[in-house]
C-alpha cells in the first residue's frame, strides 16, 4: 500500500512536470508563429524539419549551453533562488487542474483558494529576483510586480467569489460538475450547457478574470514589471543561462495554467454532454486543452495588438474600475443566488 | 550693402568709444566679401534687392535700428548685424522683442586666424584681423528672411554675455561654442563640456587645431584633386565630375 | 550599481533610531542612469534621472558618445567629398541631409539647376521623408509597447528604400547630389554627356505604386494604433511643448507644428520647387505626444501627395548645370535652411574662395529638439520619459553630429 503511495505520488508529480514543460513549450511555439504571421513575417522555419516546429527545444538547449554570467552586487543566495521560486509557484497550480473527472493530481476541496493563494507565490520569486540583482532597473521591475501583484490580486479573487456562490463549491472539479448540471429555470437539457453557464451569468467575472490574470503574468498591456523600452528587461535584467529559462518557462507556464483555470471556472473545464465518465477521461483533456489553447490565443493576440499602459494608469484601473465592478458582481451574484 | 547710420545717440556712442577696433575689423572683412559676392546676387537676389529699397530692406533697417548698430549687411535674404560684445545680449533680445523673428535657429562662431592648421585659410591673410566671430541667427516664421547678429570677441580669453535666459536654446549652442572655440559665456547656468569628453584639451573648431588623422596620413582625396589640371574653368561642354572617379 | 545605501552617516542613523517615535524614514533619490546603452534611446542618448520612485524630479541629458566633428571635417575636404559626409549626419533620411548644403554651395557659385534634377531632388527628398516618418510612426508605438505596427510599416519602408536605392544605389547614404545637378552615370566619365545616367527604367510607375502602398499602410498605422485606447492614454496630455516654449528653443518640424503652427520650410523658402504642388501642412493643436505623432503620420500622407504630382509632371531635359570641373566656391556666406524629416536643418557655409569651405555651420534639428529635454521631463514619471523622448523622433548622428 505504501509503495503505491510512492509510486502513484512519483506519477502524478511527472505528469504534472511533463504537462506543464510541454505546455509552455507549445505555447512558447505559439506565440513565436502566431505573432510572426501578425506581423507579416514567418517566423521559425528552420528548426526541426517542418515548420521550425523545435525551435523552443533548441532555444532551450542555447540557454542551457550558455555561460550563468553573476554580477558582483547581487546578493547570490536570494538571486540564485528566485527564479525557482517563480518557477515553484506556476507549477503547484498544475497540481490541482483537473483534466477529467479523476484527471487531477490532486483533488483539494479548497481548490480555488489553493489556486489564489499558491500562485502569488511567483510575485514573490519576482520580487525577490527584482530586489537581489542588485540593479535599479531591476528594483523598479521587481517593485513594479509587488504592486501590481497587490493591485490585481483583489480583483482576481472577487471574480472568482461570484463563481463560487453560483458553484457553492470550492473545489475545482464541483465547479466543473456544477456547471454540468446547470439548470435553466428548473428545467434543462443537458446539452444546452454546451454554452458554458457561467460564462453568461458570470461574463463580467470572467472578462475581469481575464484582465486580471494578464496583469498578473505581467503580459502586455500589463507588462510594466519587463517594460523592455523603459526598464531593459526589468527584474530579469541580469539573469542569464539557465536561470533566465526558468523565468522564460515559468511566465508561458503561467499562461496555461491561468487559461486552465479560467477554462476550468468560466468556461465549464473538462466537461462534455452525453459522455459517460469514464469515457470522459479521455476526451475531457482534449476538450480542457481546446479551451486552454483558445485563451492562450487571446493571451498571445493581445500582446501583439496593445500597447502598455503607464504604471499609475494601471493601478486605477485596477482601484477604481476592477474592484467596485467585481464587487457590485459578487451582490448582484448573491442577490439572484437567493431569489432564484 | 546699404548703411543707415543710427541716430540714437547712445548707441553711437557705444559703437565709437568700446568697439573702435572691432567695427574697422569686420568693416575690412565685410566689404570685400560683399563685393565678391554680388555676381552671384545678381543673378539669384536681383529682383528683390535691385531698384527702391525693397520690404525687405525696410525690415532690415528697422531691425538694425532696433539693434542699435550700424555696421550691416542684407544678403540672400538675411541680414547681418555687427554689435559690439557688449551690447551682443541686449542686442538678441532687442531683435527678439521686435517679434518679427522670432525663432532662434542657432548660435557658433567662426574662427578668423591667418594661420590654419588643415584646409584651406583665408583669402587675404595679411589684411586679417584675428578673432572669433560670434554669431546668432533669429529667423522669421512667415517667410524666408532672417537677422544674423554678429559680434567679435579675442581670440584668447574672449568673453560674452550668456543669452540663454533669452532664448532657452542657446543653452547648448553655447556650450559647444565653449568647448569648440574656448569662448567663455558669462551668467550661463551649467557651462560645461557638451560633446566632448570632460578631460579633453584644446578647442576643435579653432583653426590651429590640427586633425591628427591628417597629420598622420594625407586624405587621398586632397591629392587626387591637386593632380588634376591646374585649370580653373574646364571648357563648357565638359560636366562636372566630383574628380574621384576617373 | 546597487541603490540600497548603507546607513553610514551617523546622523541618519540616529534619525532612524528615532524613527520609531516619529515615523519619518529618509527616502533619498535614486540616481538613474539611462543610457548610452538602453533600447529606448536610439542609440548612445545618455540621460541622468533623480528619481524618487516613479517620478522624475531632474533630467540631465549627456550627448557627444556619437560626435563626428563633422564640421571640422567638412573644412578639410572637398565640396564633392562633403556630401558624402553629411548624408550621414541623419541616417534615417541621408538624402534630405544633401539638399540644404548643395544648395548653399549653388547659391555662393550662382548655378541654376536644370528643372529635371530639381524635381529629382524633390522626389527623393520625399521618399527619405516618408522612409524616416514611417521608422517613427512604426517604432514610437514599439516603444510604448505596441510591437505590430513597426513590422507593417517597416514592410513598406522597404519599397521605398528600394526606390531610393534604385535611382541612387544607396539605401541610406545615397550621395546623388552633385553641385549644379544631380550625380552623372557612374563609370561614365565626365566626357560622354549624353550617357548621364537618369532615372531607372519603371521608376516612375513603379513610384506611383508603392505611394499608393504607403498611404494603405498609413490607413493601417491609423486602425492599429491612432485610434488605440491604451496609446492615446500614454500619449495624450503627455510632454505637451507650450509654442512659445518650442519657438523659444528652437524646436523645428513636426515636433513645433504639433503645438499648433504651420510654419514649414517647404511652404516659406525655395530650395526646391515645392510652389508647384498642391500640399496642406497639418498643424496640430495641443502640442503633445499625441500629436507628434499624428503630425509625422499626416506628413507621410502629404509627402505621397507631393510625390505623385511630381511624378506625373517631371519635365525632361538634362541633370546637370554646366559647372567647373573643380569647384572653387566663390568667397561669401550664405545659411540655407531646408525643411528635414526631423525638423529645420540648415548649412552655414562660409567659403573663403577655395576647394574647401572655411567654416561649415551645421544646425541640425534633433539637437535643438533635443534641447527642450531637461525641461520637458521635469516632474514627469519613467514611463513619461520613453514616451516623450520617443515622440521627439531624434536620430543620434543629429544631436551629435
Amino acid at each position: 500500500m505504501i509503495v503505491n503511495f510512492w509510486v502513484t505520488l512519483g506519477i502524478k508529480m511527472a505528469l504534472v512536470l511533463g504537462v506543464m514543460l510541454v505546455g509552455a513549450l507549445v505555447s512558447i511555439f505559439g506565440e513565436l508563429k502566431i505573432s510572426a504571421h501578425m506581423q507579416s513575417r514567418i517566423g521559425p522555419y528552420f528548426a526541426g524539419g517542418r515548420w521550425g516546429w523545435a525551435q523552443p527545444l533548441a532555444d532551450g538547449l542555447k540557454f542551457i549551453q550558455k555561460e550563468e554570467i553573476i554580477p558582483d552586487t547581487v546578493d547570490v543566495r536570494v538571486f540564485k533562488l528566485a527564479p525557482y521560486v517563480v518557477l515553484m509557484g506556476t507549477m503547484a497550480i498544475y497540481v490541482v487542474i483537473p483534466f477529467g473527472p479523476d484527471m487531477v493530481a490532486g483533488n483539494l476541496d479548497l481548490g480555488v483558494f489553493y489556486v489564489l493563494a499558491i500562485s502569488s507565490i511567483s510575485t514573490v520569486g519576482v520580487l525577490m529576483a527584482g530586489w537581489s540583482s542588485g540593479n535599479k532597473y531591476s528594483l523598479m521591475g521587481g517593485l513594479r510586480a509587488a504592486a501590481q501583484l497587490i493591485a490585481y490580486e483583489l480583483p482576481l479573487v472577487l471574480a472568482v467569489v461570484g463563481v463560487v456562490i453560483l458553484a457553492g463549491t470550492l473545489s475545482l472539479n464541483g465547479i466543473v460538475e456544477a456547471q454540468a448540471q446547470w439548470q435553466w429555470f428548473g428545467v434543462t437539457p443537458e446539452w444546452l450547457n454546451v454554452i458554458p453557464p457561467y460564462l453568461i451569468l458570470q461574463a463580467v467575472g470572467f472578462a475581469i478574470f481575464l484582465t486580471a490574470s494578464l496583469a498578473e503574468l505581467s503580459r502586455t498591456p500589463f507588462d510594466m514589471p519587463i517594460a523592455e523600452s523603459e526598464l531593459v528587461m526589468g527584474y530579469l535584467t541580469e539573469y542569464s543561462g539557465l536561470r533566465f529559462t526558468m523565468f522564460f518557462l515559468g511566465e508561458y507556464a503561467g499562461m496555461v495554467a491561468l487559461a486552465a483555470i479560467a477554462s476550468t471556472l468560466f468556461l465549464g473545464g473538462y466537461w462534455l454532454p452525453f459522455v459517460s465518465d469514464d469515457l470522459l477521461n479521455f476526451i475531457g483533456p482534449v476538450v480542457l486543452i481546446t479551451k486552454i489553447a483558445l485563451l492562450v490565443f487571446l493571451f498571445i493576440w493581445m500582446r501583439w495588438t496593445f500597447p502598455r499602459l503607464r504604471e499609475d494608469q494601471l493601478q486605477q484601473l485596477a482601484w477604481r474600475i476592477l474592484i467596485p465592478v467585481a464587487l457590485a458582481n459578487i451582490v448582484v451574484t448573491a442577490v439572484l443566488k437567493v431569489v432564484f | 550693402m546699404t548703411d543707415s547710420p543710427s541716430d540714437t545717440p547712445d548707441s553711437t556712442e557705444d559703437v565709437v568709444d568700446e568697439a573702435v577696433p572691432e567695427q574697422e575689423a569686420s568693416a575690412a572683412v565685410a566689404e570685400p566679401a560683399v563685393a565678391e559676392e554680388s555676381p552671384a546676387v545678381d543673378t539669384e537676389e536681383a529682383p528683390e534687392d535691385a531698384p527702391a529699397p525693397s520690404e525687405f530692406d525696410v525690415l532690415a533697417a528697422r531691425v538694425a535700428d532696433v539693434v542699435g548698430s550700424d555696421q550691416w549687411t542684407a544678403e540672400h535674404r538675411t541680414v547681418k548685424i555687427s554689435v559690439s560684445p557688449d551690447r551682443w545680449k541686449e542686442a538678441i533680445a532687442g531683435v527678439k522683442a521686435l517679434g518679427e523673428f522670432p525663432f532662434f535657429s542657432w548660435l557658433s562662431a567662426v574662427d578668423w586666424a591667418r594661420e590654419v592648421a588643415v584646409g584651406d585659410g583665408v583669402a587675404a591673410p595679411d589684411d586679417l584681423d584675428e578673432r572669433l566671430e560670434v554669431m546668432c541667427r533669429l529667423s522669421s516664421m512667415k517667410d524666408d528672411t532672417a537677422v544674423t547678429i554678429v559680434t567679435s570677441v579675442p581670440r584668447s580669453g574672449g568673453s560674452l554675455e550668456s543669452v540663454a535666459t533669452v532664448y532657452g536654446g542657446a543653452d547648448w549652442h553655447e556650450r559647444e561654442c565653449y568647448e569648440m572655440f574656448g569662448i567663455d559665456f558669462v551668467g550661463h547656468p551649467n557651462l560645461i563640456k557638451l560633446y566632448l569628453p570632460d578631460a579633453f584639451e584644446g578647442h576643435p573648431l579653432r583653426k590651429d587645431y590640427p586633425l591628427l588623422s591628417r597629420e598622420v596620413k594625407p586624405w587621398p582625396g586632397t591629392v587626387d584633386v591637386e593632380a588634376k589640371p591646374t585649370t580653373e574653368n574646364v571648357e563648357a561642354d565638359t560636366l562636372a565630375s566630383d574628380g574621384g572617379d576617373s | 550599481m546597487t541603490t540600497i545605501n548603507p546607513i553610514t552617516d551617523v546622523a541618519t542613523a540616529m534619525h532612524l533610531s528615532e524613527a520609531s517615535v516619529s515615523v519619518e524614514l529618509e527616502t533619498p533619490d535614486m540616481t538613474l542612469n539611462i543610457g548610452p546603452q538602453h533600447p529606448s534611446t536610439h542609440g548612445v542618448l545618455r540621460l541622468v534621472a533623480q528619481v524618487d520612485g516613479e517620478r522624475i524630479l531632474s533630467v540631465e541629458p549627456v550627448i557627444g558618445y556619437m560626435h563626428r566633428g563633422y564640421e571640422k571635417l567638412a573644412e578639410v575636404r572637398t565640396y564633392a567629398q562633403i556630401t558624402a559626409l553629411v548624408n550621414r549626419i541623419d541616417w534615417v533620411s541621408g538624402f534630405a541631409n544633401e539638399i540644404p548644403f548643395i544648395v548653399a554651395a549653388e547659391r555662393l557659385m550662382g548655378v541654376e539647376v536644370p528643372e529635371r534634377a530639381q524635381y529629382i531632388r524633390l522626389i527623393l527628398t520625399e521618399l527619405a521623408r516618408i522612409s524616416s516618418h514611417l521608422i517613427f510612426t512604426s517604432s514610437y508605438p514599439l516603444e510604448i509597447g505596441a510591437a505590430t505596427p513597426l513590422m507593417h510599416a517597416l514592410r513598406e519602408r522597404e519599397r521605398v528604400l528600394e526606390l531610393l536605392e534604385g535611382v541612387t544605389g544607396g539605401r541610406f547614404h545615397p550621395n546623388f547630389n552633385r553641385i549644379g545637378g544631380v550625380k552623372p552615370a557612374a563609370g561614365s566619365g565626365s566626357q560622354t554627356r549624353k550617357d548621364v545616367q537618369d532615372l531607372p527604367a519603371g521608376f516612375l510607375a513603379e513610384t506611383r505604386e508603392a505611394m499608393q502602398r504607403v498611404l494603405d499602410v498609413c490607413d493601417d498605422l491609423d486602425t492599429l494604433v491612432t485610434g488605440n485606447e491604451i496609446f492615446r492614454a500614454r500619449t495624450v496630455g503627455v510632454g505637451v511643448i507650450p509654442l512659445d516654449k518650442g519657438i523659444d528653443y528652437g524646436v523645428s518640424g513636426p515636433n513645433l507644428r504639433a503645438s499648433g503652427t504651420n510654419f514649414d520650410l517647404r511652404k516659406h523658402t525655395d530650395y526646391l520647387p515645392y510652389d508647384r504642388f498642391e500640399f496642406e501642412i497639418p498643424a496640430g493643436t495641443n502640442g503633445d505626444c499625441f500629436d507628434r505623432y499624428l503630425m509625422r503620420l499626416e506628413e507621410i500622407r502629404e509627402a505621397c501627395k507631393i510625390i505623385i504630382q511630381a511624378v506625373d509632371s517631371i519635365p525632361s531635359g538634362p541633370l546637370q548645370a554646366k559647372v567647373p570641373k573643380i569647384i572653387k566656391v566663390p568667397a561669401g556666406e550664405v545659411y540655407v535652411r531646408a525643411e528635414n524629416p526631423k525638423g529645420e536643418m540648415g548649412y552655414h557655409l562660409i567659403s573663403e574662395g577655395g576647394r574647401m569651405p572655411y567654416r561649415l555651420k551645421i544646425r541640425t534639428a534633433s539637437f535643438s529638439n533635443l534641447s527642450v529635454l531637461p525641461w520637458l521631463l521635469e516632474d514627469t514619471l519613467v514611463p513619461d520619459i520613453i514616451a516623450i523622448l520617443g515622440s521627439l523622433d531624434f536620430v543620434l548622428g543629429d544631436v551629435d553630429r
